[in-house]
């Protein structure tokens, strides 16, 4: 078979990798988070020949991570999300089943100092950044400070803690519009655009208040907000030995509720040039910070190529595999070696880009009513596959969708040669991809992949909302609401047993109407 | 005999007669000759005025699932006593549901206690977002169905008023 696409990960550097992990210092993986990622994380660990052990919380209990694991610990808590935030109990599963390091994944306690601390505390190795770099950029003042230091381009802003009694004054300063954050904020939570200086003290005091309930800490800062800003964020990655490479940059402008959906490599609103400028500036700053593990360096980008750096998540992330597809490395393996002492086994001209890949991040949502969360059990579920089509998925049929968790169900990651080839074979991806029981986004994500714009490669992290009619359900068409009432009658036992008591001769007589 | 379906918020009245091959369905306006065959593997074959195309179809209670041409549908069957039976209770507004799965975050009104249209009675919390539910209408409070820190889905009854007594309907 002719393959366009990168295997991930090298087959070459699989084996050569599983050798020597036969000498690392941990022989058994314990993998403290849930869904698609546990899957992820697993496969790259038992395919290098090491034990996978997952924790999981009994909502988890029929999820693929915890059959394929070589070991599964349940772990408890007073909600289903508070056992995976347990740091005590997910030690406790580590030391008694015998693992010699703990992969955060995303989310949960990722970017937890404290929980990384521990980890090392225990005797075990945490397979990410050291605790230092974990708070230097988890603190989104911080870290700003410390790019700009750099030499690094960031937004004009007014930071609170500088001088609080001063914050207010010196933020009307800012060129408007503003954008408040929390200081300790992520994820979109808590930030306001305020247009009008008049605005500014009522949304400062709201932004505090909300900072304060999300993350129990009500500091703020204040910066230029870019008006149809494009998110760029490049991939790094970096050794305990002084070793910083980038691999590549992946565009997520296309958002909702401040939450990524699609993610594409490359940024199709890139020249070479730009391109080689913000992935070496990623590169820079990872380097400057001694960045070690993988890690993930965010910019906001202008309609006019101008480009500030927003914050470095210190972790794997969602949108990881479309890196994985154009570069061929597998990311968890680097991961690993990393964190067994090894030094990169490449250098930054041997990374190399080819191809185009789009990952859709598969909702259980209804996107139509605000994009409000979805549930419902798996009755059948039938994720698509063909060349260049890849499902990391966290579901199984049998299962339910609770509201218990983050709506992400699975990504679809398609690759093609050229951007048109993956925009086509995504479209017959996300028709042919079936799960019923729960409705979920694909049917907008194929909207939304068909949409003029999107195929322009012209989106910014605002396009979903001045495009209202995409998330809109379409109105239904006379013959396939034929075609959906014909098949829901005739699946219908109640229906059935009464057309069958009418004999067939009956029937054949002539039409029956009520 | 009136069998319906919902989606989405409409609700469609048809029948299903045989025929000397498959079965007809009657529509408001029109009769059509329908089949649906079944494979093993979850997948059928629906025939809908002679042509046939491959769909994938999954039932679970009253609810029918249905992946055609490439997009998801969820359809429920309306038992026709039940529907005799809701129109016979009175007001759908005697009912206060969740609009969305969440958890209910704080309670301001407990049974017995008589409210006002549009007075807050709950605060739920969805997606790190928080909605205030608001009465439907005047009324007094008959039972709270759910307590602070639980958890529900889309439609469940998060708390029920007294039922409206209207005039002229007797059940």
């Amino acid at each position: 078979m002719n393959h366009t696409t990168n295997s991930v990960p090298d087959p070459a550097v699989l084996q050569a990798t599983r050798a020597r992990a036969a000498n690392w210092p941990f022989r058994s993986v314990l993998i403290a988070n849930r869904g698609e990622i546990a899957v992820r994380i697993l496969r790259t660990v038992q395919a290098l020949g090491l034990e996978g052990v997952v924790v999981y919380h009994a909502a988890d209990r029929k999820a693929p991570a915890v059959q394929l694991a070589d070991q599964a610990i349940e772990i408890t808590g007073a909600t289903p999300v508070a056992a995976y935030l347990d740091a005590k109990q997910i030690l406790a599963a580590a030391k008694s089943s015998g693992a010699g390091a703990i992969h955060p994944g995303y989310g949960f306690l990722s970017e937890n100092a404290g929980f990384a601390r521990a980890v090392a505390e225990a005797g075990l190795i945490f397979v990410g950044p050291t605790p230092e770099q974990i708070e230097l950029m988890g603190d989104k003042v911080r870290a700003r400070a410390f790019v700009e230091k750099g030499g690094f381009p960031v937004a004009p802003s007014a930071i609170e803690d500088d001088d609080p009694a001063t914050f207010a004054e010196r933020a009307l300063k800012v060129p408007f519009p503003l954008l408040i954050k929390p200081a300790a904020g992520g994820g979109g939570k808590g930030m306001r655009i305020v247009r009008e200086p008049g605005q500014l003290k009522a949304e400062l005091e709201r932004a505090r208040s909300e900072g304060q309930r999300y993350f129990g800490d009500g500091r703020l800062y204040v910066e230029r907000y870019i008006e149809n800003p494009r998110h760029i964020e490049v991939q790094v990655l970096g050794d305990a030995h002084g070793n910083v490479v980038h691999l590549f940059e992946r565009e997520c402008s296309v958002q909702r509720r401040f939450q990524k959906i699609v993610e594409e490599t490359p940024s199709p609103a890139l020249s070479p040039e730009l391109r080689k400028r913000i992935c070496e500036t990623a590169a820079g700053i990872a380097r400057e910070a001694g960045y070690r593990n993988a890690g993930t360096v965010e910019f906001i980008f202008g309609a006019g190529g101008e480009f500030y750096f927003l914050e470095m998540n210190t972790r794997l992330q969602v949108e990881h595999p479309v890196t994985e597809m154009i570069t061929g490395k597998d990311l968890v393996l680097e991961q690993l070696r990393v964190a067994a002492g090894e030094k990169l086994g490449f250098t930054q001209e041997q990374v190399t880009s080819t191809g185009h890949s789009i990952e859709f991040r598969i909702y259980a949502e209804d996107a139509s009513r605000g994009y409000t969360p979805t549930t419902g059990p798996v009755l059948l579920l039938r994720p698509p596959q063909g060349e260049g089509v890849r499902v990391d998925s966290g579901i199984v049929e049998g299962q339910d969708v609770t509201a218990a968790f983050d709506p992400m169900l699975a990504k679809l990651i398609v690759t093609g040669r050229n951007r048109a080839e993956a925009i086509a074979r995504a479209d017959k991806a996300l028709a042919e991809y079936a799960l019923l029981g729960c409705i979920t986004n694909t049917a907008f994500l194929r909207r939304l992949l068909n949409h003029r714009a999107f195929v322009d490669g012209q989106v910014h992290t605002g396009f979903l909302d001045a495009h209202p009619e995409i998330a809109a359900q379409p109105e239904l068409d006379q013959a396939t609401l034929c075609k959906l009432l014909a098949a829901s009658a005739l699946m219908t036992k109640p229906m059935r047993d009464v057309a069958d008591l009418v004999p067939d001769m009956h029937a054949a007589i002539g039409s029956w109407s009520n | 005999m009136h069998h319906a379906f919902k989606l989405e918020e409409n609700e469609y009245n048809l029948e299903l007669s045989r025929a000397p091959a498959g079965y007809r369905l009657h529509l408001a306006d029109r009769t059509i000759p329908v089949n649906l065959h079944l494979e093993d593997d979850g997948s059928a074959v629906l025939t809908v005025n002679g042509r046939s195309e491959k769909v994938l179809v999954a039932t679970r209670g009253d609810d029918v699932f249905i992946h055609l041409g490439g997009v998801g549908y969820q359809l429920r069957y309306e038992h026709p006593l039940q529907r005799l039976a809701a129109q016979a209770q009175g007001s759908a507004e005697d009912h206060v549901r969740a609009p969305m799965p969440g958890s209910l975050v704080a309670l301001h009104a407990k049974p017995g206690q008589t409210v006002a249209r549009g007075e807050s009675l709950l605060v739920m919390e969805s997606m790190k977002m928080e909605t205030t539910i608001a009465a439907p209408r005047d009324g007094v409070i008959e039972t709270v169905h759910f307590a602070i820190g639980q958890t529900f889905d889309r439609d469940a009854l998060l708390l029920s008023l007294v039922a409206m007594v209207v005039e002229g309907k007797k059940s």
